[in-house]
């Protein structure tokens, strides 16, 4: 059979919700793969930002980083996969960093054109109000890249999502993609649903929380009907 | 008034943002081929007016219906001058004023044909390869008016087009305006803070209070055309026009 | 006006010609050549020209936000090379902050410069009541209408109390009453508290009204055509002779010369 019933995938998901698949039932086997993008998805905003900001800013580092960064970019995120065990073995943090990789670009050019397209109207105002360079970065640039910054950061969540599922089907013993890898090997369709199912149900729910985040920091553009 | 086709029906509109009352069940038509007016105070409602009819606002209560039915701009030939300046930054001056047309599908004869005659018109010739930024605030204003005047709309919504030219200028496109109005029946809505124009311009101004905004009076304005703003009559009307809408 | 004031701006032989770069073509646009200019402390100045002849590039210049081909721009003493927060500028595009609500943004200048809060609060909201915006403080700029963005613009301009500010059209979009009453507004500021205003406008009976000298522009490449002094006694009426009579000299003069 290769798509039972969804009663029986309905049933068995909220029994493994409390009853455990290998070592760990489901919630925890998420919480694990959570737990990885929250530290991969995490640095690579973070330094992301970081990068594409100052790249964004400063014409120097611009073109210090960029030929390097150019070469990276065109790189998927998972073709790191061979390089990473490689270089870290199987552990921990060749999961963050495949997912880090997974979606470092894609901040990295978001904050960068975000930094750039910055309005020379504004900055100029700015300046003639009394700002000063510092001040200038931090109540002008940095606000109006917000924007780009967070359509960096969706597109890099799902991104993330998806890299920590393919690091776990390589190598672990918990997460989701971890079931995934077990009922394809046992043959139990209905575990792999049950894997996809937790899998959509967290990037939907991760999805609308940085929608909700990036209502909350970027109201200003809100114009409301 | 005769019975006249209705092009613009507002039944009991009314706008609300937030706890803000903006449009406070206001009621009037325009009609078929019709000039009309609308002035009233900053921040009275009259851009939300303009955006809840092409639904770009949702509205609180009521209907506004053109030819009887919702609008919709692929059916309706309608163009839309924003009072903030609506111009496509990479696009250049002359790209801008094609952008209607090529959208509308007109063959390249034509579209050639117009952008040539409103580019003239509003005085860009010199600054077709010109980009918006490198513009300055009336010549932007400009593109955006030629894009408009380009597509020959039987519906022109204008709001404040004219408030950053120079009087040379604003008389000329004033008269451009009136001109296209009388060639192709065109149903213009024209808000304008400014009497003078208006009394120069509508068939009918209408007049609104400050918010919560409802209709104060409606003029009717007969003055034979060509208008001269020396005139007497014409002085009378601005005048009383002004009278009216002392909102303080 | 009087002659003793101590010189503000001084502009001489302000040149300047924008290369625009765009795809194939190379636009040169020659816009200012030769313009003069010299106004006193406290003078108010109204510049008046035909659209697109460079009065936006002219403030620019001179409140330091646009580079010069040539000539020399002295403001406070100070030869212009950068904005200084000495001279303040409400733009004809508003240019607000979108990011910051109307009080923010009224305050930006104050904050940037370290001022405690419960003043530039104080400050801010003195400016915001005088534009009549009392009530929309937490609203961001998206939310307002053009003529409210207008006055939240030249709020932001006097609340940094600058000593020369330049104002490029800054009614364009109110109405006429408004427009009146902010004008009354504004002489009511420029006499109280005294400041050098350059004004940019196209409006003739707004130019009388306001300037104690207008400086009337040719069409590009734009310099000074013919200046006015307006001595006229203030509070001035729209339909007094001295008013109607100067309206009448300068509109034929731009008839005449075609601008
Ligand atoms: N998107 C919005 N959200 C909340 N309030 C809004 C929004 N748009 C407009 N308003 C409010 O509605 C009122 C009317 O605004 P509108 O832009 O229609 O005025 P207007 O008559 O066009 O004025 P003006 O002549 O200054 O352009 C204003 O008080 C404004 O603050
Ligand atoms: N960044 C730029 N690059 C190229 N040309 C420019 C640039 N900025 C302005 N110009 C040109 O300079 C000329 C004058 O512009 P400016 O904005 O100073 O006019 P203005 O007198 O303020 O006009 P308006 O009455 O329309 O506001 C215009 O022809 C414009 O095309
Ligand atoms: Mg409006
Ligand atoms: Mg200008």
């Amino acid at each position: 059979m290769f798509f039972p019933n969804p009663i029986e995938v309905l049933t068995y998901f909220v029994h493994t919700l409390t009853h455990k698949i290998g070592k760990y039932n489901l919630t925890m086997h998420t919480l694990f793969s959570l737990k990885r993008v929250a530290v991969g998805f995490g640095l690579s905003s973070l330094s992301g930002i970081i990068l594409g900001v100052a790249m964004g800013y400063s014409k120097t580092i611009n073109a210090i980083v960029r030929p390097l960064f150019n070469i990276i970019r065109p790189i998927p995120g998972l073709a790191w996969i061979p390089l990473a065990i490689l270089w870290f073995g199987i552990g921990e943090t060749t999961k963050y960093f495949i997912i880090f990789m997974g979606g470092f670009a894609n901040i990295v050019l978001n904050s960068y054109d975000g930094t750039v397209k910055v309005n020379p109207v504004l900055e100029g105002a700015a300046r003639l109000l009394g700002a000063n360079d510092v001040q200038v970065f931090f109540h002008v640039i940095l606000p109006s890249a917000t924007t780009y910054i967070f359509a960096g950061l969706q597109v890099s969540l799902s991104t993330s999502w998806m890299a920590v599922l393919a690091a776990e089907m390589i190598s672990s013993y918990e997460g989701a993609g971890w079931i995934i890898n077990m009922g394809m090997q046992t043959g139990d369709t209905t575990l792999i649903l049950v894997g996809m199912v937790a899998i959509a149900i967290v990037g939907f729910l991760l999805a609308n929380i940085m929608r909700i985040l990036e209502r909350g920091l970027c109201s200003w553009t809100i114009r409301g009907r | 008034m005769e019975d006249k086709k209705i092009k613009v029906e507002v039944r009991n509109l009314t706008k609300s943002f937030g706890n803000l009352l903006v449009l406070d069940n206001v009621s009037f038509e325009v009609f078929d081929g019709e000039f009309l007016c609308i002035v009233g105070p900053t921040g009275c409602g009259k851009t939300t007016f303009l955006n809840s009819l092409t639904k770009l606002y949702d509205i609180d209560s009521g209907s506004i219906t053109v030819d009887g039915e919702e609008i919709n701009p692929r059916k309706h030939n309608l163009a839309y001058i924003f009072q903030e300046y609506s111009t496509m930054e990479w696009l250049k001056v002359q790209e801008n004023i094609e952008y209607g047309l090529k959208i509308k599908k007109f063959s390249p004869e034509a579209i050639k044909q117009r952008t040539d005659i409103v580019i003239q018109m509003v005085g860009l010739d010199k600054y077709r390869n010109y980009y918006p930024s490198q513009l300055s605030a009336s010549m932007l204003q400009r593109v955006v008016i030629a894009r408009a005047f380009a597509i020959q709309p039987d519906l022109l919504l204008m709001d404040e087009p004219y408030g950053q030219l120079d009087l040379t200028l604003k008389y000329k496109l004033e008269d451009e305006l009136i001109k296209m109005w009388e060639r192709q029946r065109t149903t213009v809505l024209f808000i304008t803070h400014n009497i003078e124009e208006a009394v120069y311009l509508s068939d009918r101004i209408i007049v609104l209070t400050n918010k919560p905004t409802k209709i104060k009076t409606e003029i009717i304005n007969n003055l034979p055309r060509p208008r001269k703003v020396s005139d007497l009559e014409f002085v009378k009307l601005r005048n009383q026009v002004t009278d009216l809408i002392k909102w303080w | 006006m009087d002659n003793q004031g101590k010189i503000k701006i001084q502009c001489g032989h302000l040149h300047k010609t924008f290369h625009a770069k765009n795809r194939k073509q190379d636009e040169v646009n020659e816009v200012i050549r030769d313009f003069n200019l010299q106004v006193r402390e406290n003078e108010f100045v109204v510049l008046f020209g035909p659209g697109q002849c460079g009065k936006t590039t002219i403030l620019n210049i001179l409140a330091g936000l646009e580079e010069k081909n040539s000539g020399t721009v002295v403001v406070n003493d100070i030869e212009v090379t950068g904005p200084r927060q000495d001279r303040g500028m409400v733009y004809q595009t508003t240019a607000l902050f979108p990011w910051l609500k109307v009080i923010d943004n009224v305050a930006f200048g104050p904050k940037m410069q370290g001022m405690k809060h419960s003043d530039w609060k104080k400050k801010a909201q003195y400016y915001i009541d005088l534009v009549g915006l009392t009530g929309f403080e937490k609203t961001y700029p998206v939310k307002l209408s053009g003529g409210m963005q207008q006055r939240v613009g030249i709020a932001r301009a006097y609340c940094n109390d600058p000593e020369v500010i330049f104002m490029d059209e800054p009614f364009g979009h109110l109405d006429a009453q408004t427009r009146y009453l902010m004008e009354e507004e504004i002489e009511k500021i420029c006499n109280g508290e005294k400041r050098t205003v350059v004004f940019v406008t196209n409006n003739i009976e707004e130019a009388i009204y306001l300037a104690d000298r207008i400086v009337l522009l040719t069409n590009t490449p734009t310099h000074v055509d013919k200046e006015y002094v307006v001595d006229i006694p203030r509070p001035r009426d729209y339909t007094s002779p001295g008013f109607l009579a100067l309206r009448e000299e300068i509109t034929a003069r731009i008839d005449t010369t075609n601008l």
